[in-house]
């Protein structure tokens, strides 16, 4: 049996050689290697041969048919064509990969939910209002009675006598105030109106109210909370300043300046060469809102703050015309 | 408002300051300073020059031959002006000089003469319109000399941006005052805290509406000589850009500007019985002519000055034609005046007069100021323009108040700025001003503002200057003290960000569109004449008629966005918009704002695709369909094991979107209610849009999306058996929804069946025509057991045979 096994052996080396195409390879395969091939023939007559030879055959069969499948896969990767074997299977990794296509939150978006996470860290609430708005939360509530001059400073779009697009986004301080008892923080984003259009007005822009209203707020507390948010939002080490403004429901009102990103402070066009940026509208609430709204300016103070989106994203970006946000040009939108 | 440093210091030392710093000071004083512009930089290169003798030129007779004196060079100019003579100070552009406008001056012939330069007229300065003749400078100027410097007008003129509350600064001494205040210096001013009688026999002043003028005030110069004014008083003009008229009104225009108060000169001779009466007008007095030459009609509210036969000005506004000041005029009836804010501003609203006295008023003007200001004209038209002035005038004050008197209180003060302060400070702050403290008790301070600061009329204004002239960068920085709280977040606004989040995700970027558009896009769409969208919510007064309606729909803004895209040579455009529309509610006051989901896909369905990984395939209606129920699926409103009552269902041909191409539109219902449709965009209206690819649409309520129950989030155990998967074709007439078949396999009693899909249909020469193939793939399983082949082959049957008795099909062998 021994030499039987040898025989075979060489037989089907040999046999492997003269193979030259995948249906020899296959005979070959099912001739010695298969379920009821050469080798499996062998193997069940050990049964037969003495039980001292037995585990010595038995080894003998299991290390020729190891060698005789080796010899065939061997074989059956020389047969693949030459694009197909491990050697060759080369794939030009200097292509990019497969990408999905991704969109883009609008940068408006994508600084409004940035301010808003912002505030809402320091346990601010959200709340959104109509933007188109009564004349009253436009204006008398916030101060600015018919006919006063600070109306001059919001180009209104109007829909009736007494309806109007919002100019910006204080009226939500009113509708805030008249619905909530103090203490609140509250910041309301979202979408106004000017009828003013060149390089750095759009008639519709967004904007992001707040207010704090509590006992013994100060002004102090409000250049806290103000300089947490403008270096969360600018950056650490950007110097800024407050200075002194005006608006009708806010006194004293406080405008807030970052040194400018574009020329460092050095003086350049965009920041008319002052070296300061105005990012920020604030004030402490002033006592005729609190009146307004039922609140009593002698138990309770608070500030407010407005700030515009877009400019945000024009410095933070380099946006240098503002009538980009409203072409969605993909060339655009897709940058951020 | 605009001033410049040379004539700040008229008022104010301003010796160690720089320009930088006093910018910097009244920037951080609120008087925000928009911009420092070194003045008439552009005739830097200018000389004063003194012509030494003329000669009529050889060949032109208009043309004077001068040698004109430069310093110790003498240089040989051809000049044309009429007044040019010996002896005359010039002023000279040598060869070399840029004159405004770019114009560079070169040694040139004229007519055959050798000309050296230019002897220049005002407005070859840009300084005026004078071209009459070269400007004349004063008689002791040397030649040789920068002009500039030579005339004083090397100056810096600074435009303070002036916020509504600070009328007083729209003046140069109140600009000096503030800087005299935080500086600490004097405040020197012309004539201050003047009264007089009212005495004048030679008119009389009569205020029909003290509450629309609660005080005017009227003197009268005798004798002027109209002229053109000297030059130190042009030049202030010049210098903030204003044009110089003639003496008289020069120095209304001058002392306006350094009082904050607007004055009017009438020629007195015109005014009919020598009286003044301030009323608003009779009923026969419809029209008047201002004195920029306009017949303006009058509304009966709009306060007029009057002589005995009718209007002669538009208080506060505008002057007449009739009345003004001319050549001519020989007496001056000078008006200084306090109109109401209110009354002056409604005014020149409506005629469309906005004007720098107009400003003022509209402001308010101090009625402390009227006489200080007057008396200051006065003497400048008795020493410039000759004139003699009445003894005493008319003073007609019964709009007088009190003396604002104000109490402040300390501690007060200190809580609302976070910084304590004593007593002592406060006082030495706010008296630096000139606003008058005294002490009522260890905490409060009696304050008398001054009558310029109309704007201070409450404790808290006080504490607002307390805050400005300690200086905001003074005040600490702290943080609030207080209560955890918890706010609930918004849950629309919580679904708004998910939902952006999954479209970006998806290959979708985020459009924002403004809310008004063209009232031309119902028509674009199609829309039908009784659709809600074609209700617009007019704007009253639109920036252009593409926007003149608020947006009743998402969809015109984007397909605006595709056609720019698409004609920036995108191959792929996938956009979505979470955004308002606006709807007439004539039951409220304020229209109904509805937001919507919106979107548009156009192009390649990968648009970062490579030509090598990806084949070239294009978006269909079911890339639209599927990003709808992908999403919807995402917020757990739809898909395998939710039952919320959302469907897809085809929009029947007659009653799909007027703007969507029929049988490519789909409607999502909620239980029956219309909350969206998806779809293909009809040729027509892409047309309209100059759109040439096919464009897909998705248009959802988002309210609607956020008020239905999601369904929550459960387990159920993972199957222990194995499924087993039958497929079946079935032909069926071709206007049969296959999705039908699924749902009847779906709906169908037997209960081993786990899924059903469609993998293939197919229409040719093999099916009957009228008929198409529906390949199903159906999966068993059993919860309790490995199904057997028995098992299946049961229910399988059961289904071919329902499949085939509902839709009459008969089964195909695969």
């Amino acid at each position: 049996m021994e030499q039987e096994l040898e025989q075979l052996r060489d037989e089907a080396l040999a046999s492997l050689e003269t193979v030259s195409d995948d249906a020899q390879l296959e005979s070959f395969r099912v001739n010695y290697l298969g379920r009821n091939g050469q080798i499996s023939a062998i193997m069940k007559q050990l049964g037969t041969v003495s039980k001292e030879d037995r585990p010595r055959l038995g080894q003998r069969a299991n290390s020729i048919k190891k060698e005789l499948e080796e010899a065939y896969s061997s074989r059956k990767t020389s047969l693949l064509p030459a694009s197909q074997t491990a050697a060759t299977d080369n794939p030009d990794l200097s292509l990019p990969g497969r990408k999905h296509q991704k969109g883009k939150l609008h940068p408006v978006t994508q600084i409004m939910e940035e301010v808003c996470g912002i505030f809402e860290s320091m346990g601010f609430s959200i709340a959104e209002g109509p933007e188109i708005e009564l004349d009253y939360y436009n204006f008398e509530a916030l101060n600015i009675p018919a006919h006063h001059p600070a109306r001059d400073m919001h180009d209104t779009f109007y829909i009736s006598d007494n309806t109007l697009l919002r100019t910006h986004t204080s009226p939500m301080q009113a509708r805030v105030m008249e619905n909530q008892q103090p203490p609140l923080r509250v910041i309301a984003p979202g979408k106004v109106y000017r009828c003013d259009s060149d390089i750095t007005h759009t008639p519709m822009f967004h904007q992001v109210e707040g207010l704090l209203v509590d006992q013994k707020v100060s002004f102090a507390d409000l250049k806290g909370v103000l300089t947490v948010f403008t270096r969360k939002i600018f950056g650490k080490d950007l110097p800024l300043r407050f200075r002194p403004s005006f608006f009708p429901f806010t006194e004293p009102s406080a405008e807030v300046d970052i040194a400018c990103v574009i020329c460092n402070g050095e003086g350049c066009r965009v920041c008319k060469k002052t070296g300061w940026l105005e990012i920020l509208g604030s004030g402490m609430i002033d006592p005729e809102v609190f009146k307004m709204v039922g609140y009593d300016p002698e138990i309770y103070s608070g500030f407010a703050f407005g700030l515009g989106v877009e400019r945000i994203a024009m410095l933070k970006y380099g946006i240098d015309d503002i009538r980009l946000y409203y072409e969605n040009d993909l060339r655009f939108l897709s940058q951020f | 408002m605009k001033f410049t440093t040379n004539w700040l210091q008229e008022y104010v030392n301003l010796d160690g300051l720089s320009t930088e710093t006093l910018a910097e000071k009244l920037t951080m004083l609120g008087l925000e300073v928009d911009g420092v512009t070194a003045l008439f930089e552009e005739l830097a290169d200018l000389k004063t020059a003194r012509v030494l003798s003329t000669e009529p030129h050889p060949n032109a007779d208009k043309l004077t031959l001068c040698q004109v004196g430069v310093g110790n060079e003498t240089y040989q100019v051809v000049c044309g002006a009429p007044n040019v003579r010996e002896n005359l100070a010039v002023v000279i552009a040598l060869p070399g000089t840029v004159l405004p406008g770019n114009f560079k001056i070169k040694k040139s012939k004229v007519r055959g003469v050798e000309s050296q330069g230019m002897l220049c007229s005002e407005r070859e300065l840009g300084l005026s319109e004078e071209h009459t003749g070269i400007m004349e400078l004063p008689d002791t100027i040397e030649s040789g000399l920068s002009f500039l410097e030579a005339t004083g007008l090397k100056d810096t003129m600074v435009e303070v941006d002036l916020t509504p509350n600070r009328p007083d600064c729209a003046s140069v001494i109140g600009i000096a005052r503030e800087i005299a205040g935080i500086t600490r210096r004097s405040l020197t001013i012309p004539f201050s805290d003047v009264t007089f009688e009212t005495t004048s026999k030679s008119f009389s002043v009569d205020v029909e509406s003290p509450q629309l003028c609660p005080r005017y005030a009227g003197k009268l110069i005798k004798g002027v000589k109209i002229g053109p004014s000297p030059w130190w008083l042009k030049k202030r003009l010049l210098s903030i850009g204003q044009r110089p008229i003639n003496n008289v009104v020069d120095i209304t225009n001058l002392v306006m500007m350094e009082y904050g108060q607007p004055l009017h000169a009438f020629d007195f001779d015109t005014l009919a019985e020598q009286k003044i009466i301030v009323r608003t007008p009779r009923d026969n007095e419809k029209e008047f002519t201002t004195l920029d030459n306009v017949t303006r009609k009058l509304d009966p509210d709009t306060l007029m000055i009057c002589d005995g036969n009718g209007p002669v000005a538009v208080a506060g506004v505008m002057g007449g034609l009739d009345s003004e000041v001319t050549d001519e005029t020989v007496n001056v009836l000078l008006e200084s005046a306090c109109f109401n804010s209110v009354s002056v501003r409604k005014t020149a609203r409506k005629l469309n007069l906005p004007s720098e006295a107009s400003y003022r008023f509209e402001r308010g003007v101090d009625p402390g100021g009227t006489l200080n200001a007057m008396e200051r004209a006065v003497s400048l038209m008795c020493e410039i323009a000759g004139g003699t002035a009445e003894e005493g005038g008319v003073d007609n004050y019964q709009g007088r108040q009190p003396l604002k008197s104000l109490t402040l209180r300390i501690s007060r003060t200190s809580d609302l700025l976070g910084i304590p302060l004593t007593l002592t400070q406060v006082t030495e702050l706010l008296e630096s001003i000139e606003i008058r403290c005294k002490e009522k008790d260890e905490d409060t301070l009696w304050v008398n503002p001054p009558t310029f600061r109309i704007d201070l009329e409450r404790e808290v204004d006080l504490v607002e200057e307390v805050a400005r002239l300690i200086g905001y960068d003074e005040i600490p920085i702290a943080l609030p003290q207080v209560n955890l709280s918890y706010p609930d977040q918004d849950p629309a606004r919580v679904k708004r960000n998910m939902i952006s989040e999954y479209m970006t995700a998806n290959g979708y970027s985020e459009a924002i569109n403004y809310s008004f558009y063209s009232s031309e896009y119902p028509a674009a769409l199609a829309l039908a004449k009784d659709d809600t969208r074609i209700n617009h919510v007019d704007i009253l007064n639109p920036l252009s008629e593409d926007q003149d309606v608020m947006r009743t729909t998402l969809i015109p803004g984007l397909l605006e966005n595709v056609r720019r895209n698409l004609n920036f040579q995108q191959t792929s455009v996938h956009l979505f918009e979470v955004g308002k529309v606006f709807l007439p509610n004539p039951e409220n006051e304020l229209p109904d704002e509805l937001t919507c989901l919106s979107g548009v896909l156009v192009g390649a369905r990968n648009g970062s695709h490579l030509p090598i990984h990806f084949k070239d395939e294009e978006v269909d209606i079911f890339d639209a369909k599927g990003i709808v129920e992908s999403l919807l699926e995402k917020l757990r409103l739809y898909g395998s094991g939710i039952e919320t009552g959302i469907e897809f269902l085809p929009t029947p041909a007659d009653s799909c979107e007027p703007f969507a191409q029929k049988n490519y539109a789909i409607d999502l219902r909620y239980k029956e209610q219309l909350i969206g449709t998806i779809g293909k965009l009809s040729p027509e209206v892409l047309k309209s849009f100059s759109i040439k690819r096919e464009v897909y649409y998705f248009d959802l309520n988002f309210e609607m999306l956020c008020s239905i129950t999601p369904a929550p989030k459960s387990f159920s155990a993972l199957p222990v058996y194995p499924s087993v998967k039958r497929d079946i074709s079935l032909v069926v007439s071709a206007d049969t929804a296959s999705g039908k078949l699924v749902d009847t396999v779906l709906n169908s009693r037997e209960k081993l069946i786990e899924k059903c899909e469609v993998f293939d249909i197919y229409q040719g020469d093999t099916i009957g025509s009228g008929q198409k193939s529906v390949a199903l793939s159906i999966t068993y399983r059993s919860q309790t057991k490995t199904l057997t082949e028995k098992n299946v082959e049961k229910a399988h049957n059961k289904l071919v045979k329902l499949l085939s008795e509902t839709y009459g099909g008969s089964l195909r062998e695969a």
